[in-house]
């Protein structure tokens, strides 16, 4: 039982719940839930404490609803990363991950390839052709970090590399992606 | 930013990978703090921060929608609304009300006493609206029902039913053929109810609309298994 609503219909959902309407809520809750649960569902790997988080993601977008500034942030984006921040925090608290970030050096190993920069694309495509400006693997650890929640530790394994490693290709892969994405 | 300027200054380029660490969500729970704090004092960063979420947004594809529990729709609002619902619901929401009622089935819903008002559709709306007005021999007020077939929503007004823990109130429809189809459950302060296009397509003049008494998140055989309240057809 969902319908499929337009960005202009989400923001104008988001913008009557921040007036106190609780049928604009239902409404936002029917449309936009399956696909919060499946980003809690994705990260927590858990159906108690996905659905425990669905409850609290829910309780924040009606108390944060008034924050939302339409036209700035893409309705559904703005959801998906409040589900996100909230699901990360669940299981930062749950693995402790301890790490010191200060030792990483975060200086990019290599010139940018300007002839990747003439290709076109789409203003929301252009993530895409900056992953493949990274190594497959390390294009493949900065989307699995944002789609599974994985932590550096679990990177780190996933990637067969040790930890300090792992923190150094990520920030390297951070600071190509950015200049690729400003050009 | 113009296309020369490929490098960074490096204290801007560990905050730009600071920032996409915390968007990303690999920092640890003590850094993620850290980073939340300066967000909330250091507005470049801060800018670094959504810049990234916006640049990252994309990847939000790869999340596939999921099946939501029925339940949790009502839990949230009565973590939102519980109080405010529980002072405003009345005798109407007293659920020893709901219980007194004594009828049975959907079947027995067509021979309740069913009220029809003459109210007219909203103007200005161009979609049509269809109005049921849902009563029972022992029920003091009513429903109503307004179905809006340009954006299949039911709206219910009023809805004013506080949930013990236990019950919902499911609606349902019954077509032409007899067999009762859910509808979903009604929020317990009213609003609107989201259905199918399909279901919507089954709605229409003399359709016979009937809110039942369930077990808490809806009936769990696909029919109705509680007392039915109110019924009343589709005008």
């Amino acid at each position: 039982m969902s319908t499929i609503a337009s960005d202009d219909e989400l923001g104008q959902m988001i913008s009557r719940i921040a007036m106190g309407d609780r049928a604009a809520f239902s409404s936002l809750y029917k449309t936009t839930s399956p696909k919060l649960f499946g980003v809690c569902l994705r990260i927590l790997r858990q159906q108690a404490q996905a659905e425990d988080a669905l409850q609290e993601i829910y309780v924040k977008i009606w108390r944060r609803a008034a924050s939302f500034a339409a036209g700035k942030a893409a309705p559904m984006a703005w959801l998906v990363t409040i589900a996100r921040n909230h699901c990360i925090d669940v299981i930062r608290a749950r693995r402790p991950d301890p790490v010191d970030i200060d030792d990483a050096p975060a200086v990019a190993d290599e010139k940018p390839d300007p002839e990747a920069a003439a290709v076109s694309a789409g203003e929301g495509r252009r993530i895409d052709m900056c992953l493949e400006e990274l190594d497959t693997d390390r294009a493949n650890a900065v989307v699995s970090a944002y789609v599974e929640g994985y932590s550096y530790q679990e990177l780190a394994e996933e990637h067969g590399v040790p930890l300090n490693t792992m923190r150094t290709w990520l920030r390297r892969s951070l600071i190509k992606l950015k200049e690729c994405l400003q050009r | 930013m113009s296309s020369d300027t490929t490098a960074m200054e490096p204290g801007r380029e560990r905050d730009i990978a600071l920032a996409g660490e915390y968007v990303l969500g690999v920092l640890p729970a003590a850094e993620r703090s850290a980073a939340e704090r300066r967000m909330a004092t250091d507005g470049s960063f801060a800018a670094m921060v959504e810049s990234w979420q916006s640049d990252l947004a994309v990847l939000d594809e790869h999340f596939a929608p999921e099946n939501v529990p029925p339940a949790i729709a009502a839990r949230i609002e009565r973590r939102l609304f519980g109080d405010e619902v529980a002072q405003s619901a009345g005798l109407w929401g007293s659920l020893a009300f709901w219980r007194g009622l004594t009828l049975a089935s959907v079947l027995v819903a067509a021979g309740l006493a069913v009220t029809i008002s003459g109210i007219v559709a909203p103007t200005g709306d161009s979609a049509p609206v269809l109005i049921a007005d849902l009563a029972g021999e022992n029920a003091p007020i009513g429903l109503v029902a307004h179905f809006n077939s340009g954006n299949n929503t039911i709206h219910i007004v009023p809805a004013a039913m506080q949930d013990d823990g236990g019950h919902s109130l499911e609606l349902w429809a019954v077509p032409g053929d007899g067999v009762p189809r859910s509808l979903g459950l009604v929020p317990p302060d009213g609003g609107l109810i989201a259905i199918d296009r399909s279901q919507a397509d089954e709605l229409g003049q003399g359709v016979t609309l009937a809110v039942s008494l369930e077990p808490s998140g809806g009936s769990p055989t696909g029919s109705p298994t509680g007392p039915v309240l109110v019924a009343g057809a589709l005008q």
